[in-house]
């Protein structure tokens, strides 16, 4: 039997589930071992007969999860990145002239970098809606909108603030104003209940890895309208190999190449565990993780919390009088409390909430426990009194 | 970013020769002794007194010239006093060759 990390070291607390969840469900585990112990199948691309059809049975579960349909709008992508490179240039190229987009400086640079670089190649101009206490309401986004805007991105969960937007009214007013809306539900998708039926974005995103609770290397989107986004993909699909065109019918307008059959039976096997052990009840497990570390944390001087009431189960703070990065290395390697620091992937938020420095960041998941809580905040405040011996946390 | 892992666990004097250099930090008041070294323009350094195991930054516009520092420091450690004035001589021919390159630096980084 092969040893667990944890036996090879002393136990550590892992507090970066919002980078990717770790441990996986030992469901997800066995799912991926049993999806690699046969043939993989999939009709076009097999004449064998295997016994789970992974993609199809994948797309119905998360067609379900999100409330979203037909499941063939469900379309797998290497993960949230690739989902947004697909979109964002695919919908540019549907358009082919120079039009408005906007986003806010919420982001993650998977929603930044491509925006910008269609900006800097004069392709689009871009404007960049700023928050207030952690969120960014429809008036500001009605603010940016110009006659020539087309796109707005926005994320659904902020990976910094913890803070979840509320975006029904957003895709509404968006929806009415024939602006195609996609959202960036990473960090949301599998820690709250997400009801695209009653929410009419032009896309949304996942990603497989974080609280949906699959393997690294798996991801998707849904798609209202396809003819929305251009294909920007082309390859082989299993179908109709003799057309040179690639096929516009869905799913595979928008998948190329031999799907990853392991992630998404990942991803197939992860949504199980949410429905089997209830969306709410990880919800408030996660919630009360959340509540205690703060709770370890606040009042103490010399911490920032930079959100006390975060919606999703991630925490930004700081330790005054040292370095985050130093601050990440010796609760890692002295207390084994696993953070991370830096700016994660979202500059704009950095700037606003700290002057680009970058905070440490613990983020959980319904793996963690209130004594790991409890201990990482002691770990916490033990950092900051000996960063800052004049201050005491009796 | 560089992990050595060195033949012996650091010490207290090492950080004290350190200070000649740069600029020591040292918590000890966390579970592990922890002690940071920054040398503007040339390296940094973490790790815990009384492990074997460091981190090291090198400064990576200079990291051709800075990049055997960490042993420098190592190997004149072992000269005691002797090895001060010995390294300092080696960081001012280091500094020559920034200054080439680049024009003037600030002075040192003690």
């Amino acid at each position: 039997m092969n040893p667990s990390p944890q036996d090879a070291q002393p136990p550590f607390i892992y507090l970066n589930n919002a980078a990717t969840t770790w441990p996986k469900p030992a469901g997800v585990l066995e799912e991926v071992a049993c999806c690699l112990r046969q043939p993989l199948y999939e009709p076009g691309r097999t004449t064998g007969n295997g016994s789970m059809d992974y993609p199809s049975a994948a797309r119905e579960a998360l067609a379900d999860f999100f409330h979203a349909g037909p499941p063939e709008h469900v379309v797998f992508t290497q993960n949230a990145t690739d989902s947004l490179n697909l979109l964002v240039h695919g919908f540019l190229k549907k358009n082919g002239r120079l039009f408005h987009a906007i986003t806010t400086e919420l982001e993650h640079n998977s929603v930044l970098r491509p925006l910008t670089a269609l900006e800097q190649d004069g392709a689009i101009r871009l404007s960049v809606v700023p928050f207030t206490d952690a969120c960014v309401e429809l008036a500001a986004i009605k603010k940016a909108i110009c006659d020539d805007t087309r796109l707005v991105v926005m994320t659904h969960g902020s990976n910094v603030l913890g803070s979840v937007q509320d975006i029904r009214p957003v895709a509404e007013y968006l929806h009415a104003n024939d602006i195609f809306f996609i959202v960036d539900g990473a960090q949301t998708s599998g820690h709250i209940p997400v009801d695209l039926s009653d929410i009419p974005v032009g896309a949304f995103v996942f990603t497989g890895h974080k609280a949906l609770f699959g393997i690294p290397g798996i991801g998707g989107f849904f798609i209202a309208e396809p003819d929305a986004v251009a294909i920007i993909k082309q390859g082989g699909t299993g179908t109709d190999s003799r057309v040179l065109a690639h096929p516009h019918e869905m799913p595979v307008r928008f998948e190329a190449g031999t799907p990853n059959y392991p992630g998404i039976a990942s991803l197939y096997a992860g949504i199980r565990f949410i429905t089997s052990t209830g969306q709410e009840a990880i919800e408030k497990k996660n919630a009360g993780l959340t509540r205690s570390f703060i709770r370890g944390l606040k009042g103490m001087e010399g911490i920032t919390i930079y959100n006390e009431t975060p919606d999703l189960p991630v925490v930004s703070f700081d330790i005054a009088g040292i370095d985050n990065h130093e601050a990440g290395f010796i609760l890692a390697r002295a207390y084994n409390v696993i953070t991370r620091t830096g700016l994660h992937c979202a500059p704009l938020v950095h700037e606003r909430i700290d002057g680009g420095k970058g905070c440490i960041r613990a983020s959980f998941s319904y793996f963690n426990s209130l004594d790991e809580c409890r201990r990482a905040a002691d770990a916490v405040r033990e950092v900051a009194e000996s960063a800052n011996p004049e201050i005491s946390s009796d | 970013m560089k992990e050595y892992v060195l033949n012996e666990p650091l010490t207290g004097s090492f950080l004290k020769f350190l200070e000649n250099f740069g600029t020591v930090r040292f918590l000890e008041q966390l579970r592990k002794p922890y002690f940071s070294f920054e040398k503007e323009q040339f390296i940094s350094i973490k790790g815990f007194v009384g492990e074997s195991n460091v981190e090291v930054r090198y400064k990576k516009e200079f990291q051709d010239l800075v990049g055997d520092y960490f042993h420098l420091l190592l190997y004149y450690y072992d000269h005691g006093e002797r090895g001060i004035p010995a390294l300092k001589g080696q960081e001012d021919s280091i500094r020559k060759k920034m200054k080439i390159r680049l024009g003037p630096l600030p002075e040192n980084g003690s």
